[in-house]
């Protein structure tokens, strides 16, 4: 055992060594580097307006944004929609201009005339 | 129009449910209702449609009827009612300390990147970076959205040197990032159409830098024009909030172009005389460097077919760069225009002043423009009202439905004629070559107000 302890010790020191080095050399491979990213803007909510408690008596607008070849959709989903609830008013209406253009006047209309709207439809 | 206190159910494809929920989100609205049908409905027959309608959200798996009537009525859940703002954790202003190799798996993992491993932007690389400019870091460069709709992040100078340094960059091209930076414009614009974008330099900064305008300009070939027009697409991720796949970024296809940006420095010193560089089109003086941006989807390689002329060829070959044309673009008041920008080889911008006597760009462009009819087949798909016209009889449109297939009617395909043709001298005159695209210009920036 007397025989043993040096090289205990020895080989203690030896690996105590290692785990100093391995350390030493993993933090100095470490780097610290600047993020990218821009600076995006506050989200403010916008409120939801309150639902409707029923359809049956109300105007509901059915809002074509005039994506290219989709206006069949909207006047079926106005056909669909008449047939399923008649007691509804669906009116159809074209936004003005492209997909690109807002259209004041026919919010205008909506606020003034419309219960709620449906509004499609991209692609 | 909820805002107007209007309860609205938008109808959309599913294949746009992230993009519109990120939009939505974005514009303060986390708990926007929606309604999906099957995509597309473009072009579908009213039957189709009807089955969509009487059929299932390919999302929820509710009855599409359903779902309408119930965002429409269904009371407001607390959370819907909620106002005031929403909290976004701020990106922390360092990312570490990893290994390099790690870095590079978070920058990736993040979206950071383009796909390709970056130089990481060690604060000592960043700080060198900001030498190539005389503005201070904190210094406010633009606001960059990655189209309409969407919000518009803004960003500083030492944003853009931060990609300028993980793009590869070295300080003395970053007064030409910056200039690109400064125009908000984005190199990864959000349409479904996959657009590209291209930079062109002129100015003393193309040899002070060690641009290259000839052979080879347009490829990958020299460190300035790979890395400034790279920096330009990770600014569009990083600073402008595009490149998100489904949410800010939609192109079907994407673009290969997006890589590069078609980066290059135009040929000014080979430009026949009389044939102004971009810059001077664009209202810069003599000796300002500047840097312009266009945009288009597509380029193709061009050489000349005896025995007719370069510009005939050219002709032809416009007929292919209309940009939007469909007769229901046109019934919705987007005109059938075409876009085109010509990138010329020195030897043939020889050729057509000294042979075909063009004295300068403008004549060349106004020729093309008065010269390049449309076919009978595009005309007709894009004016379905001038059909009809034609097949009551109306002149001239009835005698041009008697012309043979392959003909050409006599209206001009660059219908917005107050739009030039862009053209620009780049190559190096081992063949008289030229490239054609569907490019329009965008926008000029000074590149000597970021020194």
């Amino acid at each position: 055992m007397k025989k043993l302890k040096p090289w205990l010790l020895l080989g203690v020191f030896l690996l105590i060594s290692l785990l100093a080095t391995y350390a030493l050399y993993a933090d100095e491979a470490k780097i610290t580097v600047l993020n990218p990213l821009g600076y995006s803007p506050p989200i403010r909510r916008v409120p939801m307006a309150p639902r409707l408690e029923a359809l049956s008596g109300k105007t509901i607008y059915i809002v074509d944004v005039k994506f290219p070849l989709t206006e069949q959709f909207l006047a079926e989903m106005q056909k669909v929609l008449t047939e399923k609830y008649p007691q509804t008013n669906w009116v159809l209406r074209d936004k003005r201009g492209t997909y690109f253009d807002d259209d004041p006047g026919l919010w205008a209309e909506i606020k003034e005339k419309g219960s709620g709207v449906i509004m499609g439809i991209g692609h | 129009m909820e805002k107007l206190g209007k309860p609205t159910a938008p109808v959309i494809t599913n294949v746009f449910e992230d993009l519109v929920k990120t939009i939505a989100f974005k514009k303060g609205m986390p708990d926007q209702r929606f309604v999906f049908v099957p995509h597309p409905v473009s072009g579908k027959p009213a039957s189709t449609c009807r089955e969509y309608l009487e059929g299932k959200d390919p999302i929820t798996g509710k009855p599409v009827l359903q779902e309408i009537v119930e965002v429409l009525t269904k009371p407001l859940t607390e959370e819907e009612k909620k106002t005031g703002f929403i909290e976004r954790p701020k990106p922390p202003r360092l990312a570490g300390p990893d290994t390099p190799e790690n870095l590079q798996q978070l920058f990736l993992k993040n979206g950071w990147t383009d796909g390709l491993p970056i130089v990481l932007p060690t604060e000592e690389k960043v700080a060198e970076m900001l030498r190539g400019t005389s503005h201070k870091p904190d210094e406010m460069v633009a606001q960059m959205r990655p189209s309409p709709p969407h919000e518009a992040w803004e960003y500083t100078v030492e944003k853009v040197a931060i990609n300028a340094v993980m793009a590869g960059a070295k300080p003395e091209y970053f007064p030409v990032i910056l200039a690109v930076a400064s125009t908000g414009v984005t190199s990864l614009f959000t349409s479904t159409t996959s657009f590209a974008r291209m930079v062109v330099v002129n100015g003393p900064i193309r040899d002070q830098i060690g641009m290259n305008s000839g052979i080879g300009a347009l490829g990958p070939f020299n460190h300035a024009n790979a890395t400034i027009g790279r920096a330009w697409t990770l600014i569009s991720r990083n600073l402008g909030g595009g490149g998100t796949t489904g949410q800010t970024y939609l192109g079907s296809q994407g673009n290969n172009l997006n890589y590069n940006n078609l980066c290059f420095a135009e040929k000014e010193e080979e430009l026949p005389e009389g044939w102004n560089p971009v810059h001077l089109q664009k209202g810069f003086k003599p000796g300002e460097s500047v840097v312009s941006l266009f945009s288009g989807w597509s380029i193709i390689d061009n050489g000349g077919f005896k025995p007719y002329s370069f510009q005939e060829v050219m002709k032809r070959q416009s007929l292919s760069f209309f940009t939007s044309g469909t007769g229901n673009c046109f019934k919705n008041g987007v005109p059938d225009s075409a876009a085109l920008t010509l990138l010329l080889d020195p030897l043939v911008a020889k050729d057509l002043k000294e042979s075909q006597g063009f004295k300068t760009k403008e004549e060349l462009g106004q020729w093309l423009i008065k010269n390049t009819f449309k076919s009978t087949w595009e005309y007709w798909a894009c004016r379905p009202d001038d059909l009809k016209k034609a097949q009551e009889g109306v002149e001239p449109f009835a005698s041009w439905l008697k012309l043979p297939p392959g003909a050409l009617v006599p209206v001009p395909v660059f219908f917005d004629s107050n739009k030039p043709i862009e053209i620009i001298v780049v190559g190096g005159r081992t063949n008289p070559f030229w490239q054609a695209g569907d490019f329009n210009y965008i926008a000029s920036a000074s590149v000597d107000k970021w020194k």
